[in-house]
């Protein structure tokens, strides 16, 4: 990880085979409420031959955060490497971020009676929240930490595809740039055999 | 009568309450900036709200908050409160059920101005429970604010439509740019207060719409799905309004209060035990005055 590392997602439209496992995982790893989804697939122009393609959408953690400049109570904080995170005791539930977010991240989980909607829940990169790092508080509120752990988040941890990539946006784009000139390289044509297993001289 | 159109606005409330069963808002319109192949866009508002949000609406409120009553201070101390005579007879203007609605519409106000500006400026106020419970204080004072503005609506309906008055009154501004007692063109309500009733009862009426919206996020309006507009974009519609419109009322709230509290003298009177003094009806409602000479009401 470089100096200035900005940890970022990308969702490799090629590979995703729109399977769901990067929301199932993240759902069921930070024990998420029914309906709440930090991380979503879907689909573009589905049934259209030739141009349907799928993606995993959940927080992007903008550079300058939308939501971060419309939040009247101020609550959220982008730690240095870029990850946007919230503080929940702050926030009121006004879904202004939601608003002013273009992934239509944020989530709001339907608190008691009446479907009134309680504070914000969005994809924290696995790294918690304000409160104590690995604390039972801080996994009850915004769910495991893995981050601080060392560990990558567990949605692009699981992806089977290696669709979803995350981390220094530098490296990610090296990597994506990697796989897009090596498109259609390496195809074999013969089985496998002695001369690629040792080589054809002894 | 008057209850039926209550009881329309809160079923037409709770119908909104619980007509949302299936999400909206995190349905296929979710991303509305991603666009499928052939499919058409939304109204985009993202931009524009972030930008009105982080940028304008709090100095903006700021503005108002301190601007308008810097303004009337400056109209007391400069030009002063009009003082009218309480020897002459009272007329009596408004029934006890006019002043009962305006009760209800003004204890809405009380509760609703100072919970959305806190809202507005919640991070003054540390967010969190205190400014959750203004929120919810806000959502349950608009049933006061639906029950008093349905009939308050219809009540003044009548006597609310434009006249020849009102352009000459705005012309000289009320007449309160000096303390002549001149008689001001008005019939029974003045332009001003026209102007305040008609932003209180369709400006409310928008207010109550884009409020609930915003509060219950999840509507299902399928105008807005056939016209191609995400629910996403609705709720940035709803707020951007819901705030430019908050402006207009905070700035004519206090307006207002200050005419019938300060700038004229006992006016609150009339809404208290419903009797305005002659003097202020002859001088600042000069055709209302005439109507009534000619019935013999005075
Ligand atoms: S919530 Fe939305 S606007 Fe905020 S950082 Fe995440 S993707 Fe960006
Ligand atoms: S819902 Fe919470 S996090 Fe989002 S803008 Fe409102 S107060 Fe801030
Ligand atoms: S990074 Fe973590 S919180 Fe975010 S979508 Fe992936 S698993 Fe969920």
């Amino acid at each position: 990880m470089s100096e200035n590392a900005r940890l970022k997602f990308y969702c490799d439209e090629h590979r995703c085979i729109s399977c769901d496992g990067c929301s199932v995982a993240c759902a069921e790893a930070h024990e998420l409420p029914a309906g709440i989804n930090r991380r979503k697939v879907i689909t573009m122009n589905e049934g259209i031959l030739g141009l349907e393609y799928s993606l995993s959408i959940a927080c992007m953690h903008c550079t300058d955060a939308p939501c971060e400049q419309v939040c009247p109570t101020d609550c959220f904080y982008i730690r240095e490497d870029g990850i946007v995170l919230h503080d929940k005791e702050k926030c009121i539930g006004c879904a202004y971020c939601l608003y002013a977010c273009p992934f239509g991240a944020p989530q709001f989980p339907s608190d008691g009676a009446f479907g009134i909607k309680g504070v914000m829940d969005k994809c924290t990169m696995c790294a918690g929240g304000p409160e104590e790092t690995n604390s039972h508080k801080e996994r009850e509120m915004y769910g495991q930490n893995r981050i601080s752990e060392g560990k990558v988040p567990v949605c692009a941890a699981m992806c089977s595809t290696k669709a979803l990539l995350v981390g220094d946006s530098a490296e990610i784009s090296d990597i994506y740039r990697e796989r897009v000139l090596s498109v259609g390289h390496g195809v074999k044509t013969q089985p496998y055999g002695w001369s690629t297993a040792y080589g054809s001289k002894i | 009568m008057k209850s039926k159109y209550i009881i329309i606005a809160l079923l037409a409330l709770s119908s909104l309450a619980f007509g949302a069963s299936e999400s909206v808002v995190w349905s296929d319109n979710l991303i509305d900036n991603i666009l499928g192949y052939d499919k058409k866009g939304s109204l985009h508002l993202g931009q524009y709200f972030t930008i009105l949000q982080s940028t304008y609406f709090k100095p903006l409120f700021l503005g108002v908050l301190f601007g308008v009553p810097a303004v009337f201070l400056l109209h007391y101390m400069v030009i002063g409160p009009m003082i009218f005579s309480h020897d002459r007879k009272k007329i009596y203007v408004f029934t006890l059920f006019h002043r009962v609605i305006h009760a209800i519409a003004g204890v809405s106000f009380i509760l609703l101005i100072p919970t959305g500006l806190i809202m507005m400026f919640a991070s003054t106020f540390g967010g969190g429970e205190f400014v959750r419970v203004c929120k919810e204080i806000h959502a349950i004072s608009t049933l006061l604010f639906i029950v008093s503005i349905v009939p308050m609506f219809f009540m003044w309906l009548r006597w609310m439509f434009i006249h020849l008055d009102d352009i000459k009154w705005l012309m000289i501004v009320g007449g309160y740019l000096n303390k002549d007692k001149k008689p001001v063109p008005a019939g029974r309500f003045n332009a001003g207060q026209k102007t305040w009733y008609w932003l209180a009862t369709l400006g409310g009426f928008i207010m109550i719409g884009t409020g609930a919206a915003m509060y219950f996020q999840d509507i299902r309006l399928d105008i807005l799905a056939s016209n191609h507009i995400s629910q996403i974009d609705f709720l940035r519609a709803s707020a951007i309004v819901h705030n430019a419109l908050g402006l207009a009322v905070v700035a004519l709230f206090f307006t207002h209060v200050y005419m019938a509290v300060f700038a004229i003298k006992g006016a609150i009177h009339s809404m208290i035990d419903g009797h305005k003094e002659e003097e202020e009806v002859e001088i600042l409602h000069s055709s209302y005055y005439r109507e009534l000479k000619e019935k013999g009401e005075v």
